[in-house]
């Protein structure tokens, strides 16, 4: 296999020449080192203080069904679940890609057999998902080893119950597609999905309309040891129930399940993909586009997006100079969705809503699970404004020469994200209010969180990418920015709407002071992002 | 060399490329010339591989095109010259050289980077290169393996007067070593004083298929036309 060996060296001269990159600088690594020393020692403490909690944990629970618990496991793996099957929907719409273009240029000509190419980048792509997982086990083990008797077995359990079930998503997606290619079935493709889906949703929502309580019932099949079966989600819950129940055999053999699936979707690629490399040359492109486009270095074209090129549009005029930054982010929305103002995912979410407020109203559901949705999608905005793709836009010289105040031109740029974001929010929050009778001042007090929240993410993610040239800087200091916030920003407004909510026992007043939290953060960075701005324009004249 | 049979493309129902074919023998250097959009890049990316042909047959050097043995006998110069953000100029020439089986590239490696001027550059990584210095990256991985056939996609777009001139010259180097060339381009100077034979193509389809002579007689004897008007006349929307 000489196609490993020379794709092993090039990996290796990259990572080299990343290391050297990163060294360049070392200095920046210093707040790294602090952090790895507070997990460091959150753990000893943790694994000191787990003999004495671990005997407890366990006979209590002892022969009764733990409700908490039981919804606690339902909640996590239902979204589990929902993510793995929209990854297998969006499979059917467009191919996903483990290469880089420089691969397309270089290699995809090359004479190089294409699926050693393959099984290559695809045994590859695990190092991403047991990176992520790493990193999530290091946060959060001190935690658990003071919870659990959290051992190294237990631990490496953990970290390839997460990191397989990312990993495999990403082969089968590529499988799905292969498929599509090779024999032209995507139809069936997708209505199996679908059907497999509407099973899904049947089995989790009938136990809840038989059950007293709909929730408790919802979660009994899903959060029940049968489930573990289930493949993928249920693989890596019962692989990872190892540090509740101790079965290494049983966590063993779902690591060997993922093992042999992984080999049979491998070989099933390489049999029907062919001669792939047309199947991921958009996917490709479109990743590099991406990339290039955040950091500025390309311009946002219309071809970049799945857009209805032929939809006719009759856009209203919005005024000159700033504006047309208005009116461009208005044309290729008009384009992207139904509607430039309401897409068909914010319309399911915002229903989504409306129901859970119905379910409520009519004690299907807690009225609690309406407030869990609302602060979700606060965190959701959040991620959405850190992952605003086409921010390297700032940095373009026609966004600089547009004869216009800093702030305009700004505002006028994310303007259609806010009011995307407030008709949402509205939409959302008006009926459930009437319908699952909440208090009134939501109407007012979660548009504008939301808003905050969207607007915190985008700072984030606006600071270092337009304010920082070099590409470690950005990728190092962002994370250090987002635990800032979330230290001296988030901690302490949620501390506080605890408090209140605490005292007051009502979440309208805790909410309150969320939103008041966020809108001070959310002034803070606007203030230095329009500060950045005004310096890019220095430095590029 | 190369040996194109009904050749045709279909994209999402749509015919980019119909039932195109042409031969290319050994040391020709020919033109492929249209408008954007006339079919010339997806005909070119259909030969390298790149994209899945819908019908035909594509033979270089009596092998099937897909093959290895056909893949060590040809390079591919892209329109978009991408390059890897990490590795150094130096070191994509020793990944070329290993991915194509070349034992003693590093002479011929220092010979292609001084004659674009990157010999200096060495050192450099990918992500810290203007597009015309990838292009010239681009150029130089191509020709170390030093293959029988040339397919070049619009080459001359972003490269400085410079490099542009060089790129000729190489042409005319590359044919005088009995290369075959074939270059995709919508701009019909500078392939007048290289190309043996230029085929003009237009929505999919060869229109024109004549050495430059023919055409340039074609041109004169009808109403005193330069070669260019007559590309313009041949590929003018009905």
């Amino acid at each position: 296999m000489n196609e490993v060996r020379l794709l092993l060296k090039k990996d290796f001269l990259i990572f080299i020449n990343n290391l050297l990159l990163i060294l360049r600088n070392p200095l920046r690594l210093i707040p790294y080192g602090i952090a790895a020393g507070y997990f460091v020692f959150m753990y000893s403490k943790g694994i000191a203080g787990s003999q004495k909690v671990a005997s407890n944990v366990n006979m209590d629970a002892a022969g009764e069904v733990d409700v908490t618990q039981q919804n606690i496991i339902g909640g996590l793996t239902l979204l589990a679940l929902i993510f793995f099957i929209f990854q297998l929907y969006r499979a059917t719409k467009n191919n996903i890609t483990f290469f880089k273009m420089a691969d397309v240029n270089l290699l995809f000509t090359a004479p190089v057999k294409p699926e050693n190419l393959l099984l290559y980048y695809m045994a590859r792509s695990i190092l991403p998902a047991l990176g992520g997982s790493m990193i999530f086990l290091v946060y959060s083990g001190g935690q658990l080893a003071s919870e659990f008797d959290l051992d190294v077995l237990g631990g490496l359990f953990l970290l390839f119950g997460f990191a397989l079930y990312f990993f495999l998503i990403f082969p089968l997606r590529f499988l799905i597609y292969t498929l599509h290619t090779r024999f032209g079935i995507l139809e069936q493709l997708r209505v199996g999905v679908l059907l497999l889906g509407i099973a899904l949703s049947l089995l989790i929502l009938i136990p809840g309309f038989l059950a007293p309580v709909f929730w408790e019932g919802m979660f009994a099949w899903i959060s029940s040891p049968w489930f573990n079966l289930f493949p993928v989600v249920g693989w890596s819950r019962g692989m990872m129930s190892y540090f509740l129940e101790g079965n290494w055999i049983l966590s063993t053999t779902y690591l060997l399940l993922y093992g042999i699936t992984y080999y049979a979707v491998v070989k099933l690629v390489i049999q029907y993909s062919g001669h792939y490399y047309e199947d991921v040359l958009e996917a490709t492109q479109n990743n590099e586009d991406r990339l290039e486009k955040a950091k500025g270095t390309k311009e946002v074209t219309e071809d970049a997006y799945s857009l209805n090129s032929k939809k006719q549009l009759a856009l209203p005029e919005f005024g000159l100079g700033a504006k047309a930054l208005y009116w461009r982010n208005y044309v290729q929305s008009s384009r992207q969705d139904l509607h430039p103002l309401i897409g068909l995912y914010t319309g399911g979410m915002a229903v989504l809503g409306i129901v859970l407020a119905g379910l409520g109203h009519f004690d299907w559901f807690s009225h609690q699970v309406l407030y869990f949705y609302l602060l979700f999608l606060l965190f959701f905005y959040f991620m959405a404004g850190i992952g605003r793709a086409n921010i390297g836009d700032l940095k373009k010289p026609w966004f600089i020469l547009i004869p216009a105040s800093w702030s305009s031109k700004f505002w006028n740029m994310i303007k259609l994200d806010l009011v995307q974001t407030l008709i949402f929010a509205l939409l959302l929050i008006v009926p459930s209010v009437l319908i699952g009778d909440y208090n009134y001042w939501l109407i007012l007090l979660f548009p504008i969180g939301l808003i905050f929240a969207y607007v915190i993410g985008l700072g984030v993610n606006l600071i270092p990418q337009v304010g920082l040239d070099e590409g470690w800087d950005r990728i190092l200091i962002k994370p250090l920015m987002i635990g800032g916030i979330v230290v001296f920003g988030i901690v302490p407004t949620l501390f506080f709407s605890g408090l209140l909510f605490g005292v007051t026992g009502k979440f309208i007043y805790g909410f309150g002071a969320a939103v008041l939290g966020l809108g001070f953060v959310a002034a803070i960075l606007t203030h230095v992002t329009l500060d950045i701005l005004k310096r890019l324009e220095f430095k590029e004249l | 060399m190369l040996t194109v049979t009904q050749l045709t493309k279909v994209y999402n129902k749509q015919t980019a490329v119909k039932e195109v074919s042409f031969h290319l023998d050994g040391g020709e250097v020919v033109g492929l010339l249209g408008p954007n959009g006339a079919g010339k890049s997806t005909t070119m990316k259909c030969i390298v591989g790149l994209l899945r042909k819908t019908a035909g047959e594509i033979q270089i050097g009596g092998y099937d095109h897909l093959s290895v043995e056909a893949k060590k006998l040809f390079s591919y110069i892209p329109e978009t010259p991408y390059v890897y953000d990490l590795l150094t100029i130096w070191e994509h020439m020793q990944f070329v050289a290993q991915a194509y089986g070349v034992k003693e590239w590093k002479h011929r490696a220092l010979e292609l980077l001084e004659m674009y001027e990157l010999e200096d550059k060495q050192k450099k990584l990918g992500r810290d290169l203007s597009k015309g210095m990838r292009q010239k990256v681009s150029i130089c991985c191509a020709l170390l393996p030093d293959p029988k056939l040339l397919f070049f996609d619009e080459p001359m777009i972003g490269l400085d007067p410079k490099a542009i001139k060089n790129t000729k010259n190489l042409f005319k180097t590359l044919k005088d070593q009995g290369k075959t060339i074939l270059v995709s381009t919508h701009l019909i100077e500078g392939l007048e004083s290289i190309a043996d034979r230029i085929m003009i193509m237009k929505e999919g389809e060869i229109i024109g298929n004549d050495s430059i002579a023919n055409l340039k007689l074609q041109a004169e004897s009808g109403s005193g036309l330069s070669l260019e008007d007559l590309f313009l006349e041949l590929t003018k929307d009905e």
